[in-house]
C-alpha cells in the first residue's frame, strides 16, 4: 500500500514536470493529473467530505501552480471534485430520504442556475442519482449538517470505492477521447472537399484520417511559422494517403475562398466559448468568417475551461523570439522589440461548432457543459 | 572482339535510357505535385542565358537573371530597371535597311520582353510601362533621323520614370505626411519602397511615431525595410504574420504598398497583404494603401486565382531566417506523392477592406481607380 511519503512523491514529481515543461500537451498532462488523484482520494484517509474536498483542492492548487498556463490541469481537478460532490449528495440522498426536505431550506439558491429538475446527467455518470438532491453550495452546508449521523460512516465504507470507480471512469474517458471524436468524423466530411487546419493537432489528425478511410478529400495546411507545427501535420496526413498541400500562412486569405471548412484544435476552450489556440488561429479564423465558410473545432470536453477571458492576453504567453530573428542578426536585434506570442485568443462569434466526445455542440451550449462538470465554487483552486 | 564492343554499346545504350526515363519520371512527378487549384499557374522556369537567342541584348540578360533570382525585388524597382535596360537596347539599336525606326523597332523589343517574362512574369506596372513606350515609338516621327529618334525616345522614357515613378512618389510622401501624426503607430507588411520613403520622411520632419513591421515566410522582405528604418533611428517592433492578431491591438494606422490596383478597386500585393487588411479591417484601424498611378490596371479580378505568380516550392521548406539555410521537415516533399507545396507570391485585396488609397494625384477611395485610368487615357 501506498504510503504518504509515496505520494507526496508522486505530486513532487508531477509538480516538477509540469513546470520543467517536460509533461507537453493537454491530454499527456490531463491523464497525469487525473492518475495522480486517483492515487490521493485512495491513499486518503477522511471521515468528512470536506477533508476529502479540501485534501484534493491543496493537490490540485500546487498543480495548477506549476503550469498555470496549462488549463487542463485545473479542469480536471474540478472535474474530480464535482465527482466527490456527486457521489457523496448522492449517498446522503439515498440513506436519508426523509431528511431531503430539510436540506432544500437550508440551502440558499441564489445563484442563477438552471432548473434543478430540467438537468441532464453527463452521459457517462450512472443515472442513480436523485435530482432533487442536487445543489450546489447547499450541498457544503447540509453536510455539516449530518456531519454527525450514521449515514457517514456508511459513506466512508462505500463512499470511496465509488468515487474511485467514478474516478476511473474519468481515466477511461480520457484515454477513449481520440476515438470518440474520430468516431464523428463520417458526418461532417463530404467527399471532394477542401478543408483547411492550422499546426499540429492529434485530434484532429486523427479525425482526417478516420474520414479519409471512407471518404476522399483534399487538406490545406497552414504552416504555422514559427513553430512549423503545420509541417508536421502535413507529413503525417501525406503519409496517410491524403492528399495534402502546405501553404505559408499569409496564403491563408487567398486559398479561404476555395475552403469547404475549416477544422481546427485548440489548446483550451473558455467559459464564453472563446479559444486558447496556437498563434495564428485568430488570422484564420477571421477570414473563415469573411468568406462565410463554418470552423468546426475538435476538442475533448477536457479543455473546456470555466474561466472567463476578461483580458484576452491573460492566457498569452510570449515565447522566445529567436525562431523569429535570431542572433545571427547581429546589432540589429538589440534595437528591435521581437514579438513571438505562443496563442491567440479566438472569439467565440467565429467558432461555429465544438465536436467534443460528448457530441457535437455549437459554442452557445458550452455553459450547460460546465454547470454539468464543474462546480461554481470551484472556479478559483 | 566484335561482340565484346557490341555488347558494351548495348549496355551504354540502356543505361542512357533508364537515365531518362528516370529523368522524365522526376519531371513528370514534380509537375503533378504542383497544387491542383493553380495549376494554371506556372512556376517560371528561370532565366537561362545560354538558351537565349543571340537577340538578346546583354542589359536585358543581365536583369533577367537578377529577376528570377529575386535580387531586384518589388514593382518599381524591376520597372526602373527595365526601363532602363530598354534605353540602353533603343542606345544601341540600329534600323535596318528598307525599314523605318517606328515599324521595326517594336518588332526587335519583343524577343526582349519575352525573355525577361520568361525570367519571371512581368508586373502589371511593367506592362502599363511598356505599351506606353511602344505608344510613344509608333507615334514617332517618320522624318525625323535615326540619332535624334533614339534620344528623343531615350528622353522620353526619362519622363516616364520621372513622372510616373520618381516625382510621383515624393507627391505621394507629401500627402502621407499629413496621415501621420504624434503619438501614432503605424503597422506595415513585407517591404513597400514608397511605404518606406514616407516613414523615412516623417522621421526627418520629427514626428514621433512607432512602426511594428509584420513579415511573412518564405521571402523575409520585411528584415530589409527593418534594417532601413532602425539605421534612420526609429523605433521598430517585429513580429511574423501570425502574431498580427496580437499585435494589432496597439496600432493607430496600417499603410500598405501596391504592385498593382485592379479596375475594380482590388488591391494586387504581396500575399499576406490581404490578411493584414482583413486584421485591421475587423478593429476598424484604418488602413491606407500608397500606389502610383502607373500601377492601375485596366482588368478587374474577384479572387486571388485567377492570375497569380507562384514561386518555387522548395523556398518553403527552408526554415531558417538567416542566409544559411536549414532545411526543415519538409526536405524530401518530392518523394512523397501526397505532399505538395504551395508557394504563392500575390493576393487580391478587395476594396471593402481599404480605407484611402494615396496617389501623386491626391487621396482616392479605392472604387475611384477606374476614374483616374480613364482620365489618362483622355489626355
Amino acid at each position: 500500500m501506498t504510503g504518504p511519503r509515496d505520494l507526496n512523491a508522486q505530486i513532487e514529481s508531477l509538480v516538477n514536470r509540469l513546470r520543467r515543461r517536460q509533461v507537453v500537451g493537454s491530454w499527456s498532462v490531463s491523464l497525469e493529473t487525473a492518475l495522480l488523484l486517483r492515487q490521493v482520494v485512495s491513499v486518503a484517509r477522511w471521515n468528512q467530505v470536506n477533508v476529502l474536498i479540501n485534501l484534493v483542492k491543496d493537490v490540485g492548487g500546487k498543480l495548477v501552480m506549476a503550469q498555470p498556463r496549462e488549463l487542463a490541469v485545473g479542469n480536471i481537478v474540478r472535474r474530480v471534485l464535482r465527482l466527490i460532490r456527486d457521489v457523496y449528495n448522492s449517498e446522503v440522498s439515498n440513506s436519508n430520504t426523509n431528511l431531503t426536505s430539510t436540506s432544500e431550506e437550508v440551502e440558499d439558491d441564489d445563484k442563477d442556475y438552471e432548473d434543478d429538475n430540467v438537468i441532464k446527467s453527463p452521459p457517462q455518470k450512472s443515472k442513480t442519482y436523485d435530482l432533487q438532491s442536487y445543489s450546489g453550495p447547499g450541498s457544503i452546508i447540509s453536510s455539516s449538517f449530518f456531519s454527525s449521523s450514521a449515514s457517514m460512516i456508511n459513506l466512508l465504507g462505500d463512499g470511496s470505492p465509488t468515487i474511485i470507480s467514478e474516478l476511473q471512469e474519468l481515466i477511461n474517458e480520457l484515454e477513449n477521447m481520440y476515438v470518440n471524436i474520430a468516431d464523428q468524423a463520417m458526418e461532417h466530411i463530404h467527399s471532394n472537399e477542401i478543408i483547411m487546419t492550422v499546426g499540429k493537432s492529434r485530434t484532429v489528425e486523427m479525425f482526417l484520417k478516420t474520414a479519409a478511410k471512407k471518404r476522399k478529400f483534399s487538406i490545406v495546411v497552414a504552416e504555422t511559422s514559427p513553430k512549423y507545427l503545420g509541417h508536421e501535420m502535413a507529413l503525417s496526413l501525406s503519409q496517410a494517403g491524403i492528399d495534402t498541400t502546405v501553404i505559408s500562412d499569409s496564403a491563408i486569405f487567398a486559398v479561404m475562398s476555395r475552403v469547404n471548412k475549416v477544422i481546427m484544435g485548440t489548446h483550451a476552450v473558455l467559459a464564453n466559448g472563446g479559444l486558447i489556440s496556437v498563434s495564428g488561429t485568430q488570422m484564420v479564423a477571421t477570414a473563415a468568417k469573411h468568406h462565410s465558410t463554418p470552423v468546426v473545432v475538435c476538442t475533448g470536453l477536457y479543455k473546456l475551461s470555466p474561466l472567463y477571458p476578461y483580458d484576452e492576453d491573460s492566457f498569452n504567453d510570449l515565447v522566445a523570439p529567436d525562431p523569429v530573428m535570431s542572433f545571427d542578426e547581429g546589432e540589429l536585434i538589440d534595437k528591435v522589440t521581437i514579438l513571438n506570442p505562443y496563442y491567440d485568443y479566438v472569439s467565440p462569434e467565429l467558432v461555429s461548432l465544438f465536436i467534443t466526445n460528448t457530441g457535437g455542440h455549437p459554442p452557445s451550449y458550452l455553459y450547460r457543459l460546465i454547470n454539468e462538470n464543474y462546480d461554481p465554487e470551484d472556479t478559483v483552486i | 572482339m566484335e561482340n565484346e564492343g557490341n555488347k558494351k554499346s548495348i549496355k551504354e545504350r540502356t543505361k542512357a535510357k533508364h537515365k531518362e526515363k528516370q529523368s522524365k519520371e522526376m519531371n513528370e512527378s514534380s509537375n503533378k505535385q504542383v497544387a491542383a487549384l493553380f495549376s494554371h499557374l506556372e512556376i517560371a522556369k528561370g532565366a537561362n542565358a545560354s538558351l537565349a537567342s543571340r537577340d538578346i541584348h546583354p542589359a536585358v540578360l543581365v536583369i533577367g537573371l537578377q529577376f528570377a533570382d529575386f535580387k531586384i525585388c518589388g514593382a518599381n524597382a524591376r520597372c526602373i530597371a527595365t526601363l532602363t535596360a530598354f534605353k540602353k537596347v533603343i542606345q544601341d539599336y540600329k534600323t535596318p535597311e528598307g525599314t523605318t525606326l517606328s515599324r521595326h523597332l517594336p518588332t526587335h523589343l519583343s524577343p526582349q520582353i519575352s525573355y525577361l517574362v520568361n525570367s519571371r512574369p512581368m508586373s502589371v506596372g511593367m506592362g502599363n510601362a511598356i505599351r506606353h513606350l511602344k505608344l510613344e515609338i509608333s507615334t514617332m516621327d517618320i522624318d525625323l533621323a535615326d540619332d535624334d529618334a533614339k534620344l528623343l525616345l531615350c528622353e522620353k522614357i526619362d519622363n516616364f520614370i520621372r513622372d510616373r515613378i520618381t516625382v510621383a512618389d515624393r507627391v505621394i510622401v507629401s500627402y502621407g505626411l499629413q496621415k501621420i501624426q504624434d503619438g501614432d503607430v503605424i503597422l506595415t507588411y513585407a517591404r513597400s519602397s514608397v511605404v518606406q520613403a514616407l516613414l523615412l520622411e516623417a522621421h526627418a520632419k520629427g514626428i514621433q511615431f512607432k512602426v511594428i513591421i509584420v513579415d511573412s515566410r518564405p521571402r523575409l522582405e520585411g528584415k530589409g525595410l527593418l534594417r532601413c528604418l532602425v539605421d534612420a533611428g526609429i523605433s521598430c517592433t517585429y513580429a511574423f504574420l501570425h502574431a498580427v492578431g496580437f499585435v494589432l491591438k496597439d496600432v493607430s494606422k496600417v499603410f500598405l504598398g501596391a504592385h498593382a490596383f485592379m479596375s475594380n478597386g482590388a488591391l494586387y500585393s504581396r500575399v499576406g497583404t490581404a490578411m493584414v487588411a482583413m486584421m485591421a479591417k475587423e478593429k476598424n484601424i484604418p488602413v491606407i494603401v500608397c500606389c502610383e498611378t502607373y500601377k492601375f490596371a485596366e482588368k478587374v479580378q474577384l479572387d486571388s486565382f485567377v492570375m497569380n505568380e507562384q514561386g518555387n516550392p522548395d523556398e518553403m521548406v527552408n526554415i531558417s531566417t538567416t542566409s544559411t539555410p536549414k532545411a526543415g521537415l519538409l526536405d524530401g516533399w518530392l518523394h512523397k506523392p501526397d505532399l505538395k507545396l504551395l508557394n504563392l507570391l500575390h493576393d487580391l485585396t478587395p476594396s471593402k477592406y481599404i480605407t484611402t488609397v494615396i496617389t501623386e494625384v491626391g487621396m482616392i477611395p479605392c472604387t475611384s481607380v477606374p476614374v483616374i485610368l480613364r482620365e489618362y487615357k483622355q489626355v
